[in-house]
């Protein structure tokens, strides 16, 4: 597996009011593999992924990704884990604006040991005639697909998404989730995505169903979905 | 303003405390230059000028070869008072010398500053700078020319106001020169006094040129031959105070105007900024009801609270300050101060001036923004993806990525980008400035290697024959060109084998004195180069005479025309032997008597040093003053670009960027415009320092060469980044506070 969560709890504290985010979360996924988490507003999928990638900290529970027992790492093993390990898709695709695509992508590559051939990530996301605009210039699924290249670029183990549809049209998610898939497929890396989305299930290994903090159902996908095939 | 909104500025104001401090020390310091500089001025202008018609200051002195023996119909025939007056050298020690001048009544009267008038012979008034330096205090007693007076008091002369030993001279030096008022009666025995005569023209408005002329027409007529014939004009006792009120004046202008256009850009851009990332909030409250006019007031109100809070500490202030300085520079000259007035009007423009530019720019900026609708407003999405034409246009292929993204951030904001250009631009031409002034001023002394003599006599009346041993002859007149009466240079006729002027051309190599050659800074003023040919007017006949120019010399202290001496007496028509002066590198035995003037160069390390000392303290000043204004643009810039880049770095943080690599990436991006700054900054440290040398050139004719030393270039190179470090340093916090959850979160408020 290159996941293991094993009773992942979470709370925040908020002046006197104590809201528990994340109550013993379990789930695994396996290397090569695209997981789903589903859940509404405020189930804590988001808190749950942030903890996966290093970005946030557990009360308590075990996160290992990789071997790697992330809720150990100090800050600066963290930083070094999200550097070499994790790459990110957000809704809101966050490209630095005054940076071109090509240079959006490199901020990653910059850091990265072994970045793959940006041209070659910018053909893989059929981007590579945009290269020197900017992201003004760029509709929200171009956009997405250069934040897919930038989060990619770097070869991660590990991709996460947090409602990378969340901010598109139908025809335009099918679209980045078929990129997604083929990523999945040409670059072998693990996808986990939050969506509240449930269609996007079809499309995934594994499926987690989250609600109030706790994984309430999930299944392995025996059938797999191409992408351009879900329908919502 | 409705009150929810009132408690808001506050808030705001303590959310960024630093930056808004920062702001206010530059209307602050705007403010509290302008009004100090001013108010010294003003009141130095006030003082000189009334204690010089109420002290009567002469327009003109000479000396004559004999009584001049129908005064008051030379004085009718001229429009002019005359009064004579003696002068004395004693020599209270080895290198201390007093100057006796006999108390007049008609000109030049001493005026008491502090203790009492002359009631006897046997009493004195002393210059007061030379009292304290030689602890003389009112009532003491002092032994001179073999005589014993008690001071009665100190005064101050209205042609001594600088008390310089020789008019030529540069640097006054209390512990070894003064002056001294004693009773015309006091003189008598001393048989080497110096008779003088001084005057002054009834017509204030003619030429002083025109007057002068005919006066020395009328003395010719009378058969009196003058010597030592000395313009006000071009006194540098009496001008060199003028020098510094002008300088003062050219100076209270436009460094604080410069200083509330950089305090007004940052402020008008802050806010721009401000009011962008308020979008949402402005355009939810333009929808529900609030009119342009009242969000306009409410936005408004920081920059004016600052205006009015920097303008008002910095008058404060600057008010109490104004007394002590003026003493200060009075000190350093010897003027009256019955006492210093203070003008509110410049203290109404010190506080007005910051309100009028922030309160326009400010308003003009939140208008601008206003002009859109609450729909554009609330979308807020303007700033956060806009690309400017010049963004656009970089090609930076071919760098690195830190590189790039470095310059992008600069390139994000222009006038963001012009504040910190200019800003640091300024900070070193407020340094270098100072650095120059110093190094221009060490040059002039160092360029006296001209001179290899250690006295300079000068004759009342013409020698001829041979110099005695160890000593060379020259003869000089005074010139000036046919256009410019106002000028005034000396030509001179040296030996053509001098050893005690020894000139070099503007390479360094030796030129020989068997030609004629113009200092540089005379060249310069006249636009004369090697090979041409020219005319002046002799001062003393006022006929023309030509010279051909064969070379120009690197010299800096006095503007001369050198040529041999036997080819100066020939165009002169004087006896090819003749001489009016000496020069030497031992004391000759000369009879005081026949002497006009007499030069101890050693008496001038000592009034260099003394000077050095206080031009010192003052680029001290200036260069904490320029840190101070670079730190605060450096540090507001940097927490301005770290505001806006906020996702940014939260993004780097969630990508893996390391503390150090996000540092680098967004507080090293100013380096490069920082060094630019500095960089343009010595060419115009250059200039502007030429132009101010050449306007004070003009008033005391003295010419500074405006030198860049580069040893100063980098002090002042490492003053400005370490200035850097310090607000990088400052700004570290901010960058750190950052959280990755900024990222995470953006776009979905």
């Amino acid at each position: 597996m290159l996941i293991e969560v094993s009773g992942l709890k979470k709370s925040y504290t908020t002046g006197t009011v104590k809201t528990e985010v994340l109550k013993g979360v379990d789930l695994k996924l396996g290397k090569g593999e695209i997981g789903v988490i589903l859940g509404p507003s405020g189930s804590g999928k988001s808190t749950l992924m942030n903890i996966i990638g290093g970005v946030d900290r557990a009360d308590s529970g075990r996160v290992t990704v990789d071997g790697t027992e992330v809720t150990r790492l100090s800050d600066e093993e963290l930083t070094e884990y999200r550097r070499a390990e994790i790459g990110f898709v957000f809704q809101f695709y966050n490209l630095i604006p005054n940076l071109t695509v090509g240079e959006n992508i490199e901020v990653v590559a910059n850091i990265s040991k072994s970045p793959l051939n940006i041209g070659a990530v910018l053909q893989a996301v059929e981007m590579q005639e945009k290269k020197d605009r900017f992201p003004r210039e760029l509709s929200g699924g171009e956009q997405q697909r250069i934040a897919i290249a930038r989060a990619i670029v770097k070869n991660p183990k590990l991709l996460l998404g947090d409602e990378p549809t969340g901010a598109l049209d139908y025809q335009t998610s099918r679209s980045i989730l078929r990129l997604l898939q083929q990523v999945n497929k040409e670059f072998g890396t693990t996808i986990l995505l939050i969506t509240h989305n449930t269609a996007i299930a079809a499309m995934a290994n594994r499926v987690f169903k989250l609600r109030s903090g706790k994984i309430v159902e999930e299944w392995v996908n025996q059938e797999v979905v191409p992408a351009e095939r879900i329908e919502w | 303003m409705v009150m929810a909104l009132r408690k808001r500025v506050m808030r705001i104001l303590n959310e960024n405390k630093w930056r808004y401090l920062g702001i206010l020390v530059l209307i602050f310091l705007g403010s509290y230059t302008f009004i100090v500089a001013a108010g010294l001025a003003q009141n130095l202008a006030n003082l000189v000028t009334t204690f010089t018609e109420e002290h009567r200051q002469e327009d003109l002195s000479f000396r004559a070869d004999q009584v001049i023996p129908d005064r008051e119909g030379l004085e009718e025939a001229a429009g002019a008072v005359i009064e004579e007056y003696l002068s004395f050298d004693a020599a209270l020690s080895g290198t201390l010398t007093l100057r006796l001048l006999s108390a007049t009544e008609r000109l030049n009267t001493p005026a008491v500053i502090e203790g009492r008038a002359l009631s006897g012979p046997e009493e004195i008034l002393l210059d007061p700078a030379f009292a304290k330096a030689n602890g003389y205090p009112v009532g003491s007693q002092i032994e001179a020319a073999g005589k014993t007076f008690t001071v009665a008091g100190y005064m101050s002369l209205p042609h001594y106001i600088y008390p310089l030993k020789n008019v030529n001279d540069i640097l006054t030096s209390p512990q070894e020169f003064g002056v001294g008022v004693i009773t015309r009666e006091a003189f008598a025995g001393l048989v080497d006094a110096e008779r003088i005569y001084a005057a002054r023209f009834n017509d204030r408005t003619g030429s002083l040129n025109r007057q002068a002329r005919e006066l020395r027409e009328h003395l010719r007529a009378e058969g009196i031959t003058v010597s030592d014939w000395i313009d006000i004009m071009n006194n540098r006792r009496a001008r060199l105070v003028w020098a510094s009120i002008t300088g003062m004046k050219t100076m209270s202008v436009p460094l604080p105007v410069a200083m509330f256009l950089i305090s007004c850009l940052i402020i008008a851009i802050m806010f721009w900024r401000v009011i962008r990332r308020d979008a949402v909030i402005i355009g939810t409250l333009y929808a529900q009801g609030y009119r342009r006019r009242e969000l306009t007031r409410h936005y408004m109100t920081i920059p004016l609270l600052l205006a009015l809070a920097g303008g008002v500490i910095g008058s404060l202030l600057a008010l109490p300050s104004i007394a002590p300085m003026v003493m200060g520079m009075v000190s350093y000259y010897n003027v009256p101060v019955p006492g210093v007035t203070i003008n509110f009007l410049n203290v109404l423009a010190g506080i007005l001036t910051p309100v009028l530019f922030l309160g326009l720019s400010s308003c003009l900026v939140i208008r601008t923004e206003l002009r859109r609708s609450p729909a554009e407003l609330m979308r807020g999405d303007r700033q956060k993806t806009k690309v400017n034409a010049l963004e656009r246009a970089l090609k930076l292929e071919r760098f690195r990525f830190s590189t790039k993204f470095k310059l992008r951030e600069q390139f994000r904001s222009i006038p963001r980008l012009l504040f910190l250009f200019f800003g640091i631009t300024s900070a070193s031409v407020l340094m270098l400035f100072g650095f120059t002034a110093m190094n221009s001023m060490n040059r002039v002394f160092e360029a006296s290697d001209v001179y290899q003599f250690e006295y300079e006599y000068s004759f009342q009346d013409l020698q001829f024959g041979a110099a005695p041993e160890g000593a060379e002859a020259f003869n000089a007149g005074k010139f000036y060109p046919e256009n410019n009466e106002e000028m005034e240079f000396y030509i001179a006729g040296i030996e053509p084998d001098s050893r005690l002027i020894t000139l070099k051309d503007l390479k360094g190599n030796p030129l020989p004195n068997n030609q004629t050659n113009i200092t540089k800074p005379l060249a310069d003023r006249m636009g004369i180069k090697a090979g041409d040919t020219v005319t002046f007017i002799n001062k003393e006949d006022g006929k023309p005479y030509t010279f051909k120019i064969d070379a120009v010399a690197a010299s800096y202290v006095e503007q001369f025309i050198y040529l041999p001496r036997a080819e100066f007496n020939a165009k002169m028509g004087l006896a090819e032997n003749s001489y009016r002066g000496l020069f030497s590198t031992k004391k000759l035995a000369i009879l005081g008597e026949k002497l006009s003037g007499f030069k101890d160069m050693s008496a001038l390390p000592g009034a260099i040093d003394e000077f050095m000392g206080q031009l010192g303290s003052v680029v001290v000043m200036m260069t904490v003053v320029a840190s101070v204004v670079a730190l605060i643009i450096i540090y507001l810039v940097t927490s301005l670009l770290i505001e806006e880049s906020r996702n940014t770095i939260s993004l780097f943080k969630v990508f893996g960027y390391k503390r150090r690599e996000i540092r680098s990436l967004i507080l090293n991006s100013s380096t490069l415009v920082i060094v630019a700054g500095f960089i343009i900054g010595i060419p115009l440290a250059v200039a502007s320092m030429g132009a101010v040398y050449g306007y004070l050139g003009k008033m005391i004719n003295l010419v500074l060469p405006p030198v860049v030393n580069p040893l100063y270039v980098v002090i002042a190179f490492i003053v400005i980044m370490l200035t850097y470090q310090l607000s990088k340093a400052l700004c570290a916090k901010s960058v750190e506070r950052v959280a990755m959850s900024e990222a995470l979160k953006a776009g979905t408020e």
